[in-house]
């Protein structure tokens, strides 16, 4: 079974970061306590500016379990976070005396403390809520000593920088988190599938190709059973040896599997070593298209008319022929079709390769077989 | 047939299915010398029985049926490789073709086929299938969309003409009354796509063998 680590990944990616802002709390906090300390029986109201430190400490352990115990955070949280830092930070109008919060400078009761939130905001929600949160705690800054001034200014450029550069480095960890999951998805798919592809080449393919041989050549009711293994056995090739179906994520896929899983024992399709990679929905359609010119071979060509589909990387231009070896179609026979306004193949082929910018030709003739060559142009692109 | 029998020897890592063509062929009149499980001893026996054939499956268990194929065509002379493998390993069958295997048949390919792939790849004709001239067009528009260099081989129109008609599944007899073209004429521009392509090949890698310090000894 294919693990799916995706979500794991992206949780782990995380932690370094929640731990770093819970470690920045502890730290700031005693700052806060020893700054407090320093000025202890100056303020206005030194009970409680212990009282303050004692809900900063609290509210520490509160915030430090919930981060680092939570696979997922929530944003509720860190907003309540920010609420109470602000909060502690108002109650300094209550202790500082006027003088210390206007003329001293005396620092506000958390001091530095209120930076551990402006952090979460940034691990918590990117550069924005990082910006944001270091915005409100500035705005508070100001709000509480009352006036503006140079150094209150350097702060809110800090507390903003802060939020900022720490929120870019936490949607960056996330972001390579979710593609080195996207990766490890993409390896454990191919290698299961390679293990697969080993395992039906070593010892159903030996098999099957061997009955088919071996059939052959004993005839009669042997040679329907020689002739249905050869058939799974074109088949089973054909499917181990496509690469996966998978688009790269930018919206671009490669030609070549989505066609390579057309051929039969009477279809051979045929394409460059390298990838042909166009958009998304014009392989999708691609690979559309030549099933049903296949199909037409099916129905029309006669029961043992074989076809021939190649794929062709011309950098500007990428080319797709089908070719069968059939009875062909008599002139004039699609035409009249066509006028007759029968949703015929033609009509149909025709319209959707006009939808994706490109070019259809038909060359037919009676016991010549027929061979439709689609041309879709890629301005600007290269080969390979 | 000839006056003496085409020698071939059987390169494959499955007993099952080595036995199997060895004895088809046999039975058909070919002189099977040897059969071989693995790169390392297909080399060996090859150098010991010089067989005008090799059919080299390249999904080999021990070492890898491409340098097999560089090894054996580069020291005998005499000795030509024919790739018999399962569709679709594109790389592998391409990087066999430019190390100097003369064609490719797919295994699925029924006794008649193969019967005439040995004998063409002993009279010196490249045995082409539709996949593998997919796959040469590619290489060589590959190559035209790289760097502009001027040891870079490029198709001539017509090559490239023959060319996209075999990938489309039109047999030489076909192509030369469809371009009007005798049929030998045909056989040629195939071979020379193969042969400028093997060319290239063997450039690049004594210029890369020379640009990293290698030209001393090969690796054995």
């Amino acid at each position: 079974m294919i693990r799916q680590p995706g979500r794991a990944v992206r949780k782990d990616a995380l932690k370094p970061l929640w731990r770093a802002s819970v470690l920045l709390r502890v730290i700031t906090l005693l700052f806060a306590a020893g700054v407090v300390a320093a000025h202890s029986g100056q303020y206005a109201d030194d009970a409680l500016a212990w009282v303050a430190v004692g809900v900063m400490a609290v509210w520490t352990v509160v915030t430090s379990y919930y981060y680092l115990g939570r696979a997922r955070v929530a944003l509720w949280f860190t907003v309540v976070d920010l609420a109470l830092c602000c909060a502690v930070m108002c109650l300094s109008r209550l202790v500082l005396t006027h003088r210390q919060l206007t003329v001293d400078d005396v620092p506000l009761i958390p001091t530095v403390w209120v930076t551990a939130v402006v952090a979460v905001g940034a691990v918590r929600s990117g550069m924005v809520g990082g910006t944001v949160f270091g915005a409100v705690v500035a705005a508070f800054n100001y709000g509480v000593r009352g006036y503006v001034d140079t150094d209150l200014t350097r702060d809110l450029v800090l507390l903003v920088g802060v939020g900022f550069v720490v929120g870019l480095a936490s949607s960056t960890s996330k972001q390579s988190a979710e593609r080195l999951a996207m990766a490890m998805r993409a390896e454990a798919a191919t290698a299961e599938r390679e293990r697969l592809a080993r395992t039906i080449h070593d010892s159903v393919l030996q098999v099957l190709a061997r009955v088919r041989k071996r059939g052959r050549e004993l005839g009669g009711e042997a040679a329907e059973l020689a002739e249905l293994a050869g058939r799974q056995e074109v088949a089973l090739r054909a499917l181990v040896a496509a690469a996966p179906l998978e688009s790269n994520g930018s919206g671009q896929a490669d030609l070549r599997p989505r066609l390579q899983v057309l051929a039969t024992d009477r279809y051979q399709v045929s394409v460059p070593g390298t990838p042909v990679t166009v958009p998304e929905s014009a392989a999708t359609e691609l690979a559309y298209l030549v099933r049903e010119a296949l199909e037409n071979v099916d129905r029309h060509a006669g029961p043992t008319a074989r076809a021939w589909v190649l794929l062709e990387d011309l950098g500007q231009e990428v080319v797709v022929s089908v070719r069968d070896d059939g009875v062909g179609i008599p002139a004039g026979r699609l035409a009249a079709a066509e006028e007759q306004g029968r949703l015929g193949v033609a009509r149909s082929i025709r319209g959707r390769v006009a939808e994706l910018g490109g070019t259809v030709t038909l060359e037919t003739a009676p016991a010549q077989g027929t061979e439709w060559e689609i041309r879709l142009p890629y301005p600007g692109r290269s080969c390979g | 047939m000839a006056e003496r029998a085409i020698s071939v020897m059987v390169v494959d890592d499955h007993p099952i299915w080595r036995d199997g063509v060895a004895r088809d062929l046999a039975e058909r009149g070919f002189d099977v010398r040897a059969t071989a499980g693995d790169a390392p001893s297909a080399v060996r026996i090859a150098r010991a029985v010089r067989p005008d054939v090799v059919l080299m499956d390249l999904n080999l268990g021990t070492g890898s049926g491409v340098d097999a194929t560089r090894e054996i065509t580069g020291e005998l002379a005499g000795t030509r490789v024919l790739v018999l493998s399962a569709s679709g390993e594109h790389n592998d069958v391409l990087e066999a073709v430019k190390a100097g295997a003369f064609g490719y048949l797919v295994k699925s390919a029924s006794a008649e086929e193969l019967d005439d792939a040995v004998t063409r790849t002993a009279t010196g004709d490249a045995v082409f299938t539709a996949g593998l001239a997919g796959l040469v067009l590619g290489e060589y528009r590959r190559m035209a969309a790289g760097p502009a260099d001027p040891a870079t081989p490029q198709l001539t129109d017509r090559e490239t003409d023959v060319l996209r008609l075999v990938a489309k599944g039109l047999t030489a007899r076909q192509i030369a009354d469809r371009l009007v073209l005798s049929h030998r004429t045909v056989e040629n521009h195939v071979q020379s796509t193969l042969r400028k392509l093997q060319l290239h090949n063997r450039v690049e890698l004594a210029r890369y063998a020379i640009e990293h310090g290698l030209d001393a000894d090969p690796p054995q």
